[in-house]
């Protein structure tokens, strides 16, 4: 029972904290917070079924095709609904662009794909279903190396140390000729990938289903208002915490009260801590 | 203060401004519900549902175009309050926690509880940030759903329950549909009141320029409390009203494409307006009406048109609407204060002595901004506050200002303390000041920006300005006309109507100098109000600011200026890196070798 | 259908000659189509049973037309997709009765929508059968326009409780269901129909359908000794995790409960085929084969009839059936009488053993739910062939 609770708790986490990671990436390059980052993880698992079991391609070439199918919607994100509003940011008309894209994302799927969840392919077919059954260990393995990637990224090389520029300083960044808006594209992109690699490495739990989406925009925000926005660390532990403590609810309190749980749970953090449990200082306003 | 009515009358030319009373304003709105009325007549019941329907919605959509449109506060779950208050109507008529409760008295109770829900729902906007803020109320909604599927016993769970059933002559179709025509009218005319009240443009002014609202004085948490509880009562009521529609309601009813409809008739009707929500509403009701086979893609319609809306045109209907403010503007104005109507706005009496720093400390990250600053600024008197870029002048504003408490040290107005960063209350000490980069409501007028400024001069209630009582329309009279003197007094006054964001630099530091009046203050703080003026203009500055202060009010003027602070000041304090580096009348600073090396050159 | 040339012949004649007069002749109103409304939840979440009844309506509409109608009248469908949502299935509703002036409304397909609109329907007088469930919507006293044609929850319950306590011989049930309005409310019924069949309820549980790992919820069942678990979801995915699982434990249990789990998507969400044996889901005899691999005569006959015309393959036979029972039983009342209101009603009220497709359909003016209860029975749930099923075992 435990085993179970932590086993699923930690790969659904897994999920949570990418999607976080993929808020993070997104809101680092262009101080916008979008709502197509869940979508961005449902799009994950829907690519991954329709390419390898209705198309019926290789797993590897499935994979690849939904890297760069979810890095034009991160493209197409930046292009469409973030870079037109950037220089309104105090109307925070970026969350109604995000919002409408990500519905029109939603259902465009839903009517085309289908609205009930559909399978998810087998990916290394091991385990054979119990608690160290890859559909646990999957998610957990691609976040670690996930952030292992982020971090030599941003540390090692250098576009990653640019990316981190224009996060810091926009303007300092801009002073010094970094081209901005192509290092934005490339965030968001990179984003696209992020959230797709959530969706197709926790398919095997949550099914390719259109309902992921909001789903996964609303379990995904929370880690990084847990952990304060723009910071990785931050939304890894939130979001195996946010995992742990919803399986834990489902079990104990079960369906109808796991979800008001895990939302009161992030009322009252977020009233208490409004930045985060680790988050940083903003500017000042006046 | 009395306001000598020939000069007033003479100073400023009576506009025909668009304010409730006007036609421009009611006009098309009269003219929306006159088409309104005879649909029961013309067409048949499924039209009258589908107009009723409209009706309930804009009950709804008209009270959250306050929150939304107008707090700018993004609440894109508040389907929620519509699934408490249809609810509470069809439980308490059905008698299931209590004896049956008549239908009126059962929308009144939803009415309560959507007045606390709404709150409740609300509450997160005073601490969190938008996207957050947004985020928590679609998870409201999904809690109240939940909620409402688990208590089985109340509810009736997953099978639902009977809608209330109105009593004669509301039992028809035609009969509803007027009741809730009836709701709808009283909605728009209420929201119209506030709209054109010191809340209403509180609420602007909360929304885009939320540092000078609270140097306004205007109490951000206290008026978005008020504003949810209106908000929150009125969408229960048109839950009430929805159940009764339907006859019976079950949670799947509840959908979020309910929030994302109302959410966006306000988007696409334009924020700031009740015209745009309330056509938007009509239309987004009847359009899946004449679009059947499309049908699976309403909801991918509607996020394609708030996409359009927010990239091609974010004003929404409202600003396609804006006929006056297409008028080309004169090109190449001047801006030409009178300084002898300065006497009309502030008056002579001002008992209080200067506002005294004692010894303030404040950094930021580590960096000593002020480092132990004293200052005094005496009434009637102008002092000038000059120094490098980044020696803390702007930041010394602010502190006086409250936006910031300092680490060490204290401020004192008329040998009273200042409460360390209580930004809000500093309007009805007495002190006002302007910004450095204006914090105007671009989409407001003219006239209603410097309206702001008069705000906690207000008598009417909320409640009073909701029902257009008289102590309300007096108000509005009052502030209207100040503000009309207060604009011919910096020389704006033809510009009054015109939308604030299409003045030039310039005249927006006018305009805030106007704002600033309207509070009658003891003290004016100026932060750099001769930037970008032409020489002229400077001249012209110099002497107005002169006027303000022979009339008693002290001014603390920061400028970069030089000749501007030496002609008119009459004492000035010069700071470097966060410490006075000298203190003294313009003759003396002028030749003092400190000052004359690290800032003045030569 | 029956031979309407003749009456087809004379009514063209009249018409035509009425038209040359040029006034106002009875025998027109008579040529008028029929219109009847369709409300379908095409479209949204739970679209397949109407997507199924919608291959059905269309089949029996184009070939009533083709044999020219009934009275010599054509049946003109019209419909609406309601999207599974009670505002837009209201909305429809009051279109069809002040707007589109049908004359029978078929539908809806979906429980909370019929549960908004039989009010409005009764109000208006609207002649309207439609194969929801819940028990409460049939109430010829409150709403004596409104007939059901497939089984009411009482009978899903029958038929389940009786397989569970006669025929697998069980004494300990679990019952799982997910958290939408319907399962809330069919675990309830369920829990208190079972405790008074004298079975032991160790375990209920309402589970959310996208919870990913259903282990918890079936260790709990497994450890206080459950022998059979009844489900109440209309998730497909909820019932392929929840075999799957059972597979992983190792458990032996029989699941019973609703039809979704015969639902053709459950293939494709499965692990291994095999985890698809020892379920059983609700079913109808009329759509089942028995030991022999034949359905009943008239079905066999019916599924000839569709082979080339209608996908029964992706889909159940008892929806195509039922949508082609409904516009059978509104031809059929306007043949015996007219298009006005009382007319079909009171031809409904008087059908006895009605043989459609689906079912033999019986209403009395006091009895308007028409299924026999007898003909519900349980299906083996993997056995699908053109949408039909094999027997569960142990009827004879």
């Amino acid at each position: 029972m435990l085993a179970s609770i932590i086993a699923s708790g930690l790969a659904v986490g897994a999920v949570y904290a990418l999607i976080g990671v993929t808020y993070n990436t997104m809101f680092s390059a262009s101080r916008v917070m979008s709502f197509t980052a869940g979508q961005l993880g449902m799009l994950g698992g829907v690519f991954g079924s329709l390419f390898v079991l209705r198309l019926g391609l290789p797993l590897v070439v499935g994979l690849v095709l939904m890297l760069v199918c979810c890095a034009i919607v991160g493209l197409v994100t930046e292009f469409v609904a973030v870079r037109p509003v950037l220089k309104s940011l105090d109307q925070h008309l970026y969350v109604l662009s995000t919002l409408a894209l990500g519905l029109m994302i939603q259902q465009v799927v839903a009517v085309e794909w289908s609205t009930e969840p559909q399978a998810f392919p087998r990916v290394f077919g091991i385990g054979g279903g119990g608690i160290l059954d890859e559909k646990f260990w999957l998610p957990m393995l691609t976040c670690a190396v996930t952030i292992c990637a982020l971090e030599l990224l941003y540390r090692r090389t250098l576009t990653g140390m640019a990316f981190l520029a224009i996060a810091e300083d926009n303007f300092a960044a801009r002073a010094l000729g970094l081209p901005e808006r192509n290092l934005r594209m490339a965030s968001y992109a990179l984003a696209g990938m992020i959230g797709g690699l959530a969706g197709f490495s926790g398919g095997q739990l949550l099914l390719a289903f259109v309902a992921n989406g909001p789903l996964l925009n609303f379990y995904g925000f929370v880690p990084v208002a847990l952990g304060g926005l723009g910071n990785n660390r931050g939304a890894i532990v939130g979001g195996f915490a946010l995992g742990l403590f919803q399986q834990a609810a489902n079990f104990l309190v079960g369906g109808i009260f796991s979800s008001v749980a895990v939302f009161m749970l992030f009322i009252v953090v977020l009233l208490a801590a409004p930045r985060g449990l680790f988050g940083v200082h903003l500017a000042r306003r006046v | 203060m009395a306001i000598s009515s020939e000069s007033a009358a003479g100073a400023m030319q009576e506009k025909p401004l668009a304010g409730i009373g006007s036609w421009v304003f009611a006009g098309p709105l009269i003219l929306i519900f006159c088409l309104a009325l005879p649909v029961p007549f013309v067409t048949n019941d499924y039209w009258v549902l589908i107009a009723t329907r409209a009706a309930i919605y804009w009950v709804l959509v008209g009270a959250l175009n306050l929150v939304i449109g107008f707090a700018g506060q993004l609440a894109i779950g508040y389907v929620a309050l519509l699934t408490l208050g249809a609810y509470t109507t069809s439980v308490l008529v059905a008698g299931n926690v209590s004896p049956p409760v008549p239908v009126f008295a059962a929308l009144a109770i939803a009415g309560v509880a959507g007045a606390i829900f709404g709150v409740i729902v609300g509450l997160p906007a005073l601490r969190l940030r938008t996207f957050y803020f947004a985020i928590s109320t679609l998870g409201f909604a999904t809690i109240i759903t939940q909620i409402a599927l688990a208590w089985q016993s109340v509810t009736g769970g997953g099978i639902g329950l009977p809608g209330p059933e109105m009593p004669a002559p509301f039992h028809t179709h035609a009969g509803f549909y007027f009741f809730c025509l009836a709701a709808a009218g009283l909605i728009t005319w209420m929201t119209a009141n506030i709209a054109h009240s010191r809340f209403g443009r509180g609420l602007i002014a909360v929304r885009d320029a939320d540092v000078a609202a609270e140097a306004t004085g205007i109490r951000k948490a206290r008026l978005l409390m008020m504003i949810f509880v209106f908000t929150g009562a009125s969408a229960a009521i048109a839950g009430g009203l929805f159940a009764a529609l339907q006859t019976y309601i079950t949670p799947d009813a509840f959908t979020f494409d309910l929030s994302v409809l109302f959410f966006i008739s306000i988007l696409i009707g334009g924020r700031g307006s009740i015209l745009g929500p309330m056509l938007g509403t009509v239309i987004l009701t009847l359009l899946p009406e004449f679009a059947a086979p499309l049908a699976a893609w309403s909801t991918f319609l509607y996020a394609v048109l708030l996409l359009v809306i927010v990239l091609v045109a974010p004003g929404g209907i409202a600003a396609l609407l804006d006929f006056g403010n297409r008028r080309a503007l004169q090109t190449n104005r001047t801006i030409v204060p009178k300084a002898a109507l300065v006497g009309h706005l502030l008056t002579m009496d001002k008992a209080k002595s200067g506002i005294a720093l004692r010894g303030v400390v404040l950094s930021f990250l580590g960096v000593r901004a002020i480092d132990g600053v004293d200052l005094d600024v005496e009434a009637g008197k102008i002092h000038g506050l000059i120094g490098p870029n980044g020696s803390g002048k702007t930041t010394i504003l602010n502190v006086i200002s409250g936006f910031y408490g300092p680490e060490a040290g204290s401020i004192a107005l008329g040998g009273e303390a200042l409460k360390p960063g209580d930004s809000e209350s500093r309007a009805s000490q007495g002190i006002a000041r302007t910004f450095q980069t204006p914090r105007i409501v671009g989409e407001a007028s003219v006239l209603q920006n410097v309206m702001i400024g008069g705000t906690i001069r207000g008598q009417s209630t909320f409640v009073e300005s909701l029902l257009c009582l008289p102590r309300h329309r007096g108000d509005e009279r009052t502030l209207r006309s100040e503000a009309m003197t207060a604009l011919s007094a910096v020389g704006l006054e033809s510009l009054a109507d015109i939308r604030a964001d299409r003045l030039q630099h310039s005249e927006l530091r006018f305009m805030e100098i106007a704002r600033a009046f309207m509070a009658r203050p003891a003290f004016i703080l100026l932060d750099e109000p001769a930037a970008g003026l032409s020489a002229d203009e400077t001249l012209r500055l110099g002497q107005f600011v002169k006027a303000i202060s022979r009339q008693g009010t002290g001014v603390l003027l920061v400028e970069h200026h030089a000749d501007l602070i030496f002609d008119i000041c009459d004492y000035v304090t010069v700071l470097n890196l966060g410490r006075v580096l000298a203190q003294g009348t313009p003759a003396e600073i002028r030749v003092h070798k400190e000052v004359i090396s690290a800032y003045l050159g030569g | 259908m029956k031979n309407t040339r003749r009456e087809f012949a004379i009514g063209t004649a009249a018409s035509a000659a009425a038209s040359a007069f040029s006034f106002p002749c009875p025998a027109i109103a008579q040529t008028e189509p029929i219109r009847i409304g369709w409300l379908a939840a095409l479209t949204g979440a739970s679209s397949a049973p109407a997507i199924g009844f919608d291959r059905g309506v269309r089949y029996a509409a184009e070939t009533i037309n083709a044999a020219g109608g009934a009275k010599g009248r054509k049946i003109e469908v019209i419909t609406r997709d309601t999207q599974g949502d009670p505002t837009k299935a209201v909305n429809a509703t009051q279109e069809m009765i002040s707007q589109l002036k049908v004359h029978a409304v078929w539908g809806p397909t979906n429980s909370g929508e019929s549960l908004a609109i039989t009010p409005i329907m009764a109000r208006a007088k609207m002649p309207n059968i439609h194969p929801c469930v819940i028990d409460s919507l049939i109430d010829p006293e409150k709403f004596p326009n409104a007939f059901r044609t497939s089984p009411s929850n009482t009978q899903w319950n029958d038929a389940v409780r009786t397989y569970c306590i006669k025929i697998l011989k069980v004494k300990k049930v679990a019952i799982i269901a997910d958290t939408t309005g319907y399962g809330v409310a069919a675990a309830k019924y369920s829990t208190e129909a079972l405790k008074k069949d004298g079975a032991d309820v160790v375990y209920v549980a309402n589970i959310d359908a996208t919870q990913p790992d259903m282990t918890p919820d079936m260790l709990r069942a497994k450890n206080v000794g459950a022998e059979a678990i009844v489900v109440w979801s209309t998730s497909t995915g909820m019932d392929a995790r929840m075999f799957n699982t059972r597979a992983t434990m190792g458990w032996d249990v029989p699941f019973v409960g609703h039809p979704s789990m015969s639902s053709g998507d459950i293939k494709g969400l499965l692990d291994k085929p095999t985890n698809w044996e020892k379920v059983y889901a609700v079913g109808y005899r009329s759509c089942s084969y028995d030991a022999n691999g034949k359905l009943p005569p008239r079905n066999e006959e019916f599924v000839a009839q569709l082979k080339g015309k209608v996908e029964l393959s992706d889909t159940l036979l008892w929806w195509v059936a039922g949508g082609v029972d409904a516009i059978n039983l509104i031809a059929k009342a306007v043949e015996n009488g007219s298009t006005s209101p009382d007319d079909i009603i009171k031809y409904w009220n008087s059908v006895k053993k009605f043989p459609g497709y689906f079912g033999d359909y019986t209403w009395s003016p006091t009895e308007h739910n028409g299924y026999p209860g007898d003909d519900v029975v349980m299906s083996d749930a993997s056995s699908a062939k053109n949408g039909a099923f094999k027997l569960a075992p142990g009827y004879s």
